[in-house]
């Protein structure tokens, strides 16, 4: 059973004139191990896509299961519950909270998340893999762009989510850098089994990724 | 609760302004009651020190002391208990060779009634003869002493300073307490008139005599010249501070509450609820105000210590209390305003950057 499935997603903004076929008859699934990407340009639809996946919006029509289980008929509250315990997020910007340690922004997630988070030693295994374990005590504006991704990679596996959302996650990074987060990404798909989806522009992502479709005018094409 | 502390601790500059406007606002609300309630009391302590439930009156007088006179035969006629005393009010000038004129409030009272048993000094003794007199602790501001002789208006004979009262002030004058014959000389009547007025401890003291009419203590008060409208002058001033202290509070909460609305946007995308962020942003207005409060609070009592004597200023806890509870629930209805805005995040804003 795939961890994520979209069955025949639609998705319409606006009405009339305006109206706007955002995402078109989507189909995917995405299983725990694998590292999918999805490319598009700007304005494809690949933002529609992340928030339909992280379930903050709703699909017009079609729809949308995690773990077999379909999600259109969860209340505002479910919905939470379910992105704060399943589901991990990896945003381009403000990812952290910017006047929270990066121990603090862990700290935050043990408040309003007291159970299932990794433990003690489970944090400093990751940031030590994720070379930002010296880092503990620093706010965000005392990151480089690298540090800061790696840290909200951090954030978003302390609650031991199955699935990984990340949009542009290499935004602004150089080529070293892209390799680096790319590999971590894979490593994180195979090593703790997660379900790692990332929506991007960047091509320099498709040597490590299991699967790639391609988002183009809302419509998804699978590559690989 | 802990990321409105975090927050504060990061942004240390930030949050220290806002204090510091919480700090003024406090500061220039409780310095402005208590002046307002210092004022206040200089109308109303000697009243207040009579200990009275009823006070009889001429009709004429439209509830004034001073204006009110009542003859010896209109007093027989009351039938006089241990419950009632005399009273007898005359505005004077107070002179002393080498010293300014001082106006004060004369009130004459009867040696064997309530009244004047009832009085209490801060020093000397009360006087015991037509030429003594006890003043407001004022006058020793004024440098006048224990045995000083005053004269009092165009009078030859001195009178003797034989004590002091604090806080004996009538309508803003202090009060010097004398017999009722010193009154009644003061006040140029003959021996017809035997006082201004009477007071009775007793609440269902009554007159039958229809050329007098009886009236409360706060009545008395709220008929005091300029009493009333001084009064409502403050009361109106304290609530626009309030009023504007809320908009005030509640533009500077609402411009950093919509400056943290992509963060907990954020925060949303990551599953964290509602309630948590709308208990932070009053929690966090909650912090500042009862800090601002507190620095407030102790920059009115250090402005307490080293205000001049002569400044009316009445430093009450319990209103004082009462103020700071307003202004507490005041800010936090002002943080209630921006959790529309919180309500109304759509965490998709922060996909897609």
């Amino acid at each position: 059973m795939s961890v994520i499935e979209f069955k025949n997603v639609n998705k319409y903004f606006g009405s009339g004139s305006a109206k706007v076929h955002a995402l078109k008859d989507i189909n995917f699934s995405a299983d725990k191990g694998e590292f999918v990407l999805i490319l598009g340009p700007s304005g494809s639809g690949k933002s529609t896509f992340l928030t339909i996946a992280g379930n903050i919006l709703s699909p017009s029509s079609g729809s949308v299961l995690i773990n077999g289980k379909e999600i259109a008929t969860y209340s505002n509250k479910e919905r939470e519950q379910l992105r704060l315990e399943q589901i991990g997020f990896v945003l381009q910007a403000h990812n952290l909270v910017p006047y929270l340690t990066l121990k603090e922004q862990f700290e935050l997630v043990d408040r309003v998340k007291k159970t299932g988070n990794l433990s003690s030693a489970d944090l400093e295994r990751l940031l030590a893999h994720l070379e930002i374990a010296e880092l503990k005590d620093k706010y965000p504006n005392e990151l480089s762009g690298g540090q800061s991704q790696r840290a909200a990679i951090a954030r978003a596996l302390y609650t031991d989510p199955e699935i990984i959302l990340a949009d542009e996650p290499t935004a602004a990074l150089d080529s070293q850098r892209v390799k680096k987060v790319g590999t971590i990404l894979q490593v994180l798909a195979k090593q703790q089994n997660k379900a790692v989806i990332t929506v991007t522009h960047d091509l320099r992502l498709i040597e490590q990724a299991d699967k790639i479709y391609e988002l183009t005018d809302g419509q998804l094409v699978q590559k690989k | 609760m802990y990321l409105a502390l975090k927050e504060i601790k990061h942004e240390k500059v930030r949050y220290s302004l806002i204090i510091a406007m919480v700090v003024l606002i406090s500061y220039l609300v409780f310095i402005l009651t208590s002046l307002a309630l210092g004022l206040a009391r200089e109308n109303t302590y000697a009243i207040e020190s009579w200990d009275f439930k009823r006070i009889a009156l001429n009709r004429d007088a439209d509830v004034n002391l001073r204006q009110s006179l009542l003859t010896t035969d209109q007093i027989n006629e009351l039938k006089l208990t241990k419950n009632e005393a005399l009273i007898g009010q005359a505005p004077i000038i107070v002179k002393e060779k080498g010293r300014q004129k001082l106006s004060a409030t004369f009130v004459g009272l009867e040696r064997s009634q309530f009244v004047y048993q009832q009085l209490k000094l801060s020093s000397g003794q009360l006087p015991q003869t037509k030429q003594e007199v006890v003043v407001d602790d004022s006058f020793k501001n004024d440098g006048y002493k224990l045995g000083d002789k005053v004269y009092f208006n165009s009078q030859t004979t001195p009178y003797t300073i034989t004590g002091f009262i604090k806080n004996a002030k009538l309508n803003v004058l202090p009060v010097v307490y004398g017999s009722l014959t010193a009154w009644a000389e003061l006040k140029n009547v003959g021996p017809n008139f035997a006082a201004s007025g009477v007071l009775s401890k007793d609440p269902d003291f009554k007159v039958t005599d229809p050329k007098l009419q009886v009236t409360t203590q706060k009545a008395l008060i709220d008929k005091l010249p300029g009493y009333s409208a001084q009064n409502s002058t403050f009361t109106f001033m304290i609530a626009f501070l309030m009023i504007i202290s809320l908009i005030v509070i509640a533009v500077f909460l609402y411009i950093i509450t919509i400056q943290k609305l992509p963060n907990y946007a954020v925060l949303r995308v990551q599953g964290i609820a509602n309630k948590v962020l709308i208990q932070n942003t009053i929690g966090q207005s909650f912090i500042l105000v009862i800090t601002g409060l507190i620095i407030g609070a102790l920059l009115t009592l250090a402005t307490a210590l080293v205000i001049p004597a002569n400044v009316p200023m009445t430093f009450d806890l319990k209103f004082l209390s009462l103020v700071s509870v307003g202004l507490v629930l005041t800010s936090v209805l002002g943080s209630l305003i921006p959790v529309r805005a919180i309500l109304r995040i759509d965490p998709a804003q922060a996909i897609g950057g």
